[in-house]
């Protein structure tokens, strides 16, 4: 049997809303907790260089269900084995091919390759990139050694093990002029400045006519190919990644620098939980605790708090938290301690006046002249009466503390090693994101901060009855 | 106890917690060496000025920067820079305490003054109309909405009120605000993306108005959407609360009829805690403010504040910093005044 309060608190709808949207929350926080690496913020999210296979700026991929031609989307293809390998005198050629089917109205943002891990023993192997177009025509993009060998250096020789080689091939000069070369066999003229204007992956996505450009899109499946000249048979490649840069990407898209949203969106979770909760939960401890104090105990140590309280109470919050974390280096736990610090003493002054009147009521009394100590009363006999108030004030309290956070944060005085929500928007305030209407990168951060703080509310306002019995009946 | 009595003794305690957050202020500044940076940014600064000056006159490049020198230790010695910060201590909260900010590094007035207090002195009007503006609305609106949930109390609409109120609470200034100039000024094209006058501003007197109210309706429309909520919901438990005192009762025994006792019984007692929520509303407005300042580009003391994080321009955050605090108590004394004439009970 449920007890009394708990069937009060679930017979309004706001506590049930309240209590899905919060276990949506948690396993959000859970998922996150579990799958990202701890180091999330330094390693990934603010590491530019994770980022660069990713389109710029790009609308989320479901819009794709709600226009009538379909933009581009982020196409990867990844190949951990040769497609064949042939030895031709002392050289070994060995071929990956990457095949992509292209049907989309727009070309791609970008076109790049890269290269995993690679192991050599007497020179560097030289790659070859090309491509082979629907149309049949094969364009030879960009060939170069993959690295080079330093003076000393005993084999086996062992290079991109931390970070892929990456050829950009929208931005390599030896693209651009294969690529205009390409275009003046089929007799197009076009000037290299203009190439690098429009980019060489729309020429090589675009059918091309009898002496001119079409400006369609060749749709059908291009096969990228990446041939490597080897020069012993114990060299090793690992794996050859393409990469079609698309214009709409994920659930949430990308923004400026191209990270997934999607995922500093999920990371904002665990953060907001974490901060609300560490802070009502603190806030709370030490407010009630100094409030039962204040009230049970009187005297000098009464006025002490309550004096304090009240000037506490006076502080604007806003204006020292920028202080602070504007002074010190941002940091999460800093930001903590001065919400706590600085929001404990409402509680008290709220807690100590309802223990005034609990102190004089008759069970209290009796204990006292049973010789209980003052301790075991206020642990016992205080504390079990107003628990239910304090609880509902922590849970009123949460949300205020997500606020600030997000406040700071958009300042730009936010944790940097700890995505949040705030940052994601002060991100995309600072660099105009809003003056352009890239939506995908205002709403859903902003969204999420409001649902997880009207979560907390709702909770509130369904234990508002059970704390406070005047209000049951109007609802 | 008299009426002065009262409000002295408030006077007392709210100049205490001012003082105190200048001294936390200026403790945390001086043990941090934030302050001793911020003095030799100023020496150097007139030092480059300086050198410029004497290499015209001063050919020989040892006598120069000896001369240099000698400037240099003049100046940190006026400055205090040659004493521990405890004992600058004083000295730095007396100049606060007279509005002697001190000089902005980065940023200058309108007029192209770089003292702080001058440019703070420009942009404190602007800041102060947007915030009364905005709770002025939002109380209106937000009485009005709760009063009239509370008198209907557990009524379709009372459920809708509540809904909306929380949905308002936890809606942050500043993201409302980028939704708006979103979808006010990106998609509909109805109001200028930030601001407060157009550029070139128009020349008449109406016009100029006119060109002021446009730029000025995202701003406060923000804050009313975020500020009403709260307003709606704590009018309406206020009142529901007087609602249910003997007094009322008493007053429904007599016979008197339903709306006298609603104006003279019920709302007329709940005056004093609504406006005691004034200073709530405040409170919230003005790091609301700071922020929805930021967002739209608004030239008040909140958009400065931004401005002066972003350049890292440490004289003008601790200026803004106590100045905020300031204009916090300043403002909840005259509210406290307010509550003691309308409250007679406080009185006693």
């Amino acid at each position: 049997m449920a007890p009394e309060w708990l069937r009060i608190f679930w017979s309004y709808n706001v506590s049930k809303a309240g209590v899905i949207l919060l276990a949506f929350t948690v396993l959000a926080s859970v998922y996150v907790l579990t799958s990202y690496p701890p180091d999330f913020g330094v390693r990934v999210w603010n590491n530019p260089g994770y980022w660069a296979d990713y389109p710029k700026e790009a609308p989320p991929a479901w819009v794709n269900l709600l226009t009538a031609e379909r933009a581009p989307e982020h196409i990867v293809a990844v190949s951990n084995t040769p497609s064949s390998t042939y030895t031709s005198g002392s050289k070994i050629l060995t071929i990956y091919e990457l095949p992509i089917f292209y049907d989309f109205k727009d070309y791609p943002s970008f076109l790049s390759l890269s290269v995993g891990p690679i192991e050599f023993y007497q020179s560097p192997p030289i790659i070859e990139v090309s491509v082979t177009r629907p149309d049949g025509q094969t364009v030879t993009l960009y060939t170069a050694p993959v690295s080079s060998i330093f003076p000393g250096e005993e084999p086996p020789f062992k290079r991109f093990t931390e970070t892929p080689l990456r050829i950009y091939l929208s931005g390599e000069g030896e693209v651009i002029q294969s690529v205009q070369r390409f275009l003046s066999n089929s007799g197009v003229r076009i000037s290299y400045e203009d190439l690098v204007k429009i980019g060489p992956e729309s020429i090589i996505f675009q059918a091309i006519g009898d002496d001119a450009l079409t400006g369609n899109v060749l749709r059908g499946t291009y096969i990228l190919r990446a041939v490597f000249q080897l020069s012993s048979p114990d060299d090793k490649i690992s794996w050859v990644k393409a990469v079609v840069g698309g214009r709409v990407y994920g659930l949430s898209g990308t923004d400026r620098v191209g990270r997934d949203l999607a995922a500093g969106l999920l990371f904002g979770f665990p953060v907001a939980l974490l901060i609300g909760l560490v802070t009502s939960s603190l806030t709370t401890v030490i407010g009630s605790s100094l409030g039962i104090l204040s009230g049970y105990h009187g005297g000098r140590l009464d006025e002490l708090i309550q004096r304090i309280a009240d000037i506490l109470n006076n502080i604007p919050l806003l204006p020292l938290l920028i202080f602070f974390t504007f002074i010190f280096k941002p940091s999460i736990w800093l930001i903590v301690l001065i919400l706590v610090a600085f929001g404990w003493s409402g509680l008290t002054i709220v807690v100590r006046s309802i223990v005034l009147q609990v102190k004089s009521e008759q069970y209290v009394e009796a204990a006292v002249s049973l010789g209980t100590s003052s301790w075991r009363i206020m642990s016992r006999h205080i504390f079990p009466r107003i628990a239910p108030f304090i609880f509902a004030q922590m849970i009123f309290s949460t949300p205020s503390a997500i606020l600030a956070e997000a406040a700071l944060s958009f300042l730009g005085l936010g944790d940097p090693s700890l995505p949040s929500w705030g940052q994601i928007l002060d991100y995309s305030f600072r660099s105009g994101g809003v003056n352009i209407g890239l939506w995908w990168w205002i709403i859903p951060p902003g969204l999420l901060i409001v649902l997880t703080g009207l979560t907390f509310v709702l909770l509130s306002l369904g234990m508002e009855p059970v704390v406070s019995p005047r209000l049951r009946r109007l609802r | 106890m008299s009426l002065g009595r009262v409000l002295a003794i408030r006077a007392v305690s709210l100049a205490v917690v001012l003082f105190g957050v200048l001294l936390m202020v200026v403790l945390v500044l001086g043990a941090t060496g934030v302050s001793d940076r911020i003095l030799s940014a100023y020496v150097n600064d007139q030092l480059r000025v300086i050198r410029q000056d004497l290499a015209q006159r001063i050919r020989d490049p040892g006598e120069l920067e000896s001369a240099l020198e000698q400037y240099r230790s003049e100046l940190a010695a006026s400055y205090g820079l040659d004493r521990p910060w405890y004992q600058r201590l004083p000295q730095m909260i007396l100049n606060v305490l007279t509005l002697d900010l001190g000089y902005s590094r980065t940023i200058t007035s309108f007029t192209g003054s770089s003292r702080i207090a001058d440019i703070i002195a420009e942009r404190l009007p602007n800041s102060i109309i947007l915030v009364t503006t905005a709770v002025i609305i939002s109380a209106l609106i937000g009485m009005a909405l709760g009063v009239r949930a509370a008198v209907r109390a557990g009524s379709r609409y009372d459920r809708i009120l509540s809904l909306l109120s929380s949905i308002s609470f936890a809606l942050p200034s500043w993201w409302t605000g980028l939704l708006f100039i979103l979808i006010f000024s990106f998609y509909l094209g109805l109001f200028p993306f930030g601001g407060l006058y157009s550029a070139p501003p128009p020349t008449g007197t109406l016009e100029r108005l006119t060109d002021i109210l446009w730029h000025a309706t995202l701003p406060v429309a923000t804050l009313v959407t975020v500020i009403v909520g709260g307003w709606a919901y704590i009018s309406r438990t206020i009142v529901i609360n007087t609602a249910k005192e003997d007094f009322v009762n008493v007053a429904r025994a007599k016979g008197l009829p339903e709306n006298l006792i609603m104006r003279r019984y019920i709302i007329r007692p709940s005056a004093p805690p609504i406006v005691t929520n004034i200073v709530f509303a405040i409170s919230g407005s003005i790091g609301g403010a700071i922020l929805t300042e930021t967002v739209f580009n608004f030239p008040g003391m909140g958009r400065l504040y931004y401005e002066a994080i972003t350049s890292f321009d440490e004289g003008l955050v601790i200026a803004l910093t106590y100045l905020y605090t300031l204009i916090y108590i300043a403002s909840r004394f005259i509210l406290e005044i307010l509550y003691v004439i309308l409250d007679p009970r406080v009185r006693l």
